[in-house]
C-alpha cells in the first residue's frame, strides 16, 4: 500500500513541479488576453483604445512581417529564444539537489547540501585539516572534494578517499555518488 | 507533497514554449533566410488587407467573439492557477465509531497534525544532529502522509538523523496505534547554518 506512495512521494519531491514558472507564464498569458479582450470591446464600442486598436496591431504586425526591420528581427529572436527556454523548462528532469536515501518505514530523502557539509567533515578528519579546508561540492552522480592544504602541509589522499567512499557506502542514495578526492596547493595561510 | 499536476504544468509551459518559438522562430526565419522572407512578406501582405477590414469595423461580432474567448481563455488559466498547492490537512488520523475492538465506541476520534509536530519536536530536539523538526500532514491518493523536515546540524551524519527519526517514527507508530505513511526529508536550511557546528575540530 504505501510502497505505491513512497515511490510517488519521492519522485516529486526530488523533482521540480515546474509550477512556478508555469504560474507565471499563465498569469502573463492571462494579463496578455485580458488586454486583448479590453482593447476588442472598446473597437466594438467605437471607443478609442487604451494602447493600440486591434486592427492597428495586426496591420502593424503583418506589415512588419512583409518587410522586416531589424528591431522586428531583434523581438522575433527573443520570443523565440524564450519559446526554447520555455520548452527546454517543460522537458527537463528538474532535479531539486536532493536524493532518495532509501525506503522501508518511512521514505528518505537528503538534500545535498547535507551530505556535502558532512564529507567535509568526515574528509576533515581523515586528512587531519580543519573541515573548513575542504570544499565539497554534490552534482548529478559525482562528488568533488578539494582539500585545500596549506602551504607546507601534506595530506593522505588515499585515507581521505576511503574514508570518503566509506562514509558514502553506508548513504544507500540513489543516484549514487562517486567521491573524487582532489589536493589543491594554493590554501591560504590563516 | 502537493497535489498540483505536474503534467498538466509541463504540457502547459512546453505548448506556450513551442508556440512562442515556431511565431519568434518563423519571423526571424522569414527576415533572415531570403526565400523564406519571399514566402512569409507575400503572406503577409495578401493577409493585411481582409484582417484589418474585418476588425476595423465592418464586422463587429468578430471582435466581440475575439473578446469572449479571451475571457474564456483567462478563467481557464485562473482555474489552472488555482489548482496548485492543494493537498495540505490538519487531520492526521480520523477513528470513527464502530463495533471492533479496535475501534471507540460512542464517538468518534480525529487526532490533529499537530500531535505529530509535538511529538516530534520533543522527541527529536535533544538529537544533537538536530537543529530543529517541521511536521506536516498531507493527504496524497486518498492517504494521509506525515512529511517531517529535519534541519540537521552543519556536518550531521544523515545516516545517524536518519537513525534517530526513525526511532522517533517507532515510538509514534506505537503511540498512534497505526502506521501512517512518513515521508522525511533531511535539508540543511539557514537555520542549520546559524546554529553552527555540533563539534568544534581545531
Amino acid at each position: 500500500m504505501t510502497d505505491g506512495i513512497y515511490s510517488r512521494l519521492v519522485r516529486r519531491e526530488t523533482h521540480s513541479s515546474r509550477s512556478t514558472i508555469a504560474i507565471v507564464v499563465a498569469l502573463i498569458l492571462a494579463i496578455v488576453l485580458a488586454w486583448i479582450a479590453v482593447e476588442s470591446v472598446l473597437a466594438a464600442l467605437g471607443q478609442p483604445a487604451l494602447l493600440a486598436a486591434p486592427a492597428d496591431a495586426v496591420k502593424a504586425v503583418l506589415d512588419a512581417a512583409s518587410a522586416p526591420a531589424g528591431a522586428i528581427v531583434a523581438g522575433a529572436v527573443v520570443v523565440a529564444v524564450v519559446g526554447l527556454i520555455l520548452v527546454i523548462v517543460s522537458l527537463s528532469p528538474g532535479r531539486r539537489g536532493r536524493r532518495s536515501a532509501g525506503v522501508d518505514r518511512t521514505a528518505v530523502v537528503v538534500d545535498d547540501r547535507v551530505i556535502a557539509q558532512r564529507l567535509a567533515q568526515t574528509a576533515g578528519y581523515a586528512g587531519d585539516i580543519s573541515p573548513d579546508q575542504v570544499k565539497v561540492s554534490v552534482g548529478g552522480g559525482s562528488v568533488d572534494v578539494v582539500l585545500e592544504l596549506q602551504p607546507g602541509r601534506t595530506v593522505d589522499k588515499a585515507g581521505v578517499q576511503r574514508s570518503v567512499e566509506e562514509e558514502l557506502a553506508g548513504y544507500d542514495i540513489t543516484p549514487a555518488l562517486r567521491p573524487k578526492v582532489r589536493v589543491s596547493e594554493k590554501g591560504s595561510v590563516r | 507533497m502537493t497535489n498540483s499536476n505536474r503534467f498538466l504544468n509541463r504540457l502547459f509551459v512546453f505548448l506556450v514554449g513551442l508556440v512562442l518559438l515556431v511565431a519568434g522562430g518563423g519571423v526571424a526565419a522569414g527576415a533572415l533566410i531570403p526565400g523564406v522572407q519571399q514566402t512569409v512578406s507575400d503572406a503577409a501582405s495578401n493577409a493585411a488587407g481582409p484582417t484589418s477590414d474585418a476588425l476595423s469595423g465592418s464586422a463587429v461580432w468578430i471582435l466581440w467573439v475575439t473578446a469572449l474567448a479571451a475571457i474564456v481563455l483567462i478563467v481557464i488559466l485562473v482555474a489552472f492557477i488555482l489548482g496548485h498547492g492543494h493537498g495540505r490537512t490538519s487531520t492526521l488520523l480520523r477513528v470513527s465509531n464502530g463495533a471492533g475492538g479496535d475501534q471507540p465506541s460512542g464517538g468518534s476520534l480525529v487526532i490533529d497534525a499537530k500531535v505529530a509536530q509535538q511529538v516530534f519536536e520533543e522527541a527529536l530536539s535533544h538529537d544533537s544532529n538536530i537543529a530543529s523538526v517541521d511536521v506536516a500532514a498531507f493527504s496524497v491518493k486518498g492517504e494521509t502522509v506525515l512529511r517531517i523536515t529535519v534541519h540537521s546540524r552543519r556536518g550531521a551524519s544523515p545516516v545517524e538523523v536518519r537513525r534517530s527519526v526513525d526511532k522517533a517514527v517507532r515510538t509514534w507508530d506505537s503511540l498512534l496505534g497505526e502506521t501512517t505513511p512518513v515521508f522525511v526529508q533531511i535539508v540543511s536550511g539557514i537555520r542549520s547554518q546559524l546554529s553552527g557546528s555540533s563539534t568544534r575540530v581545531a
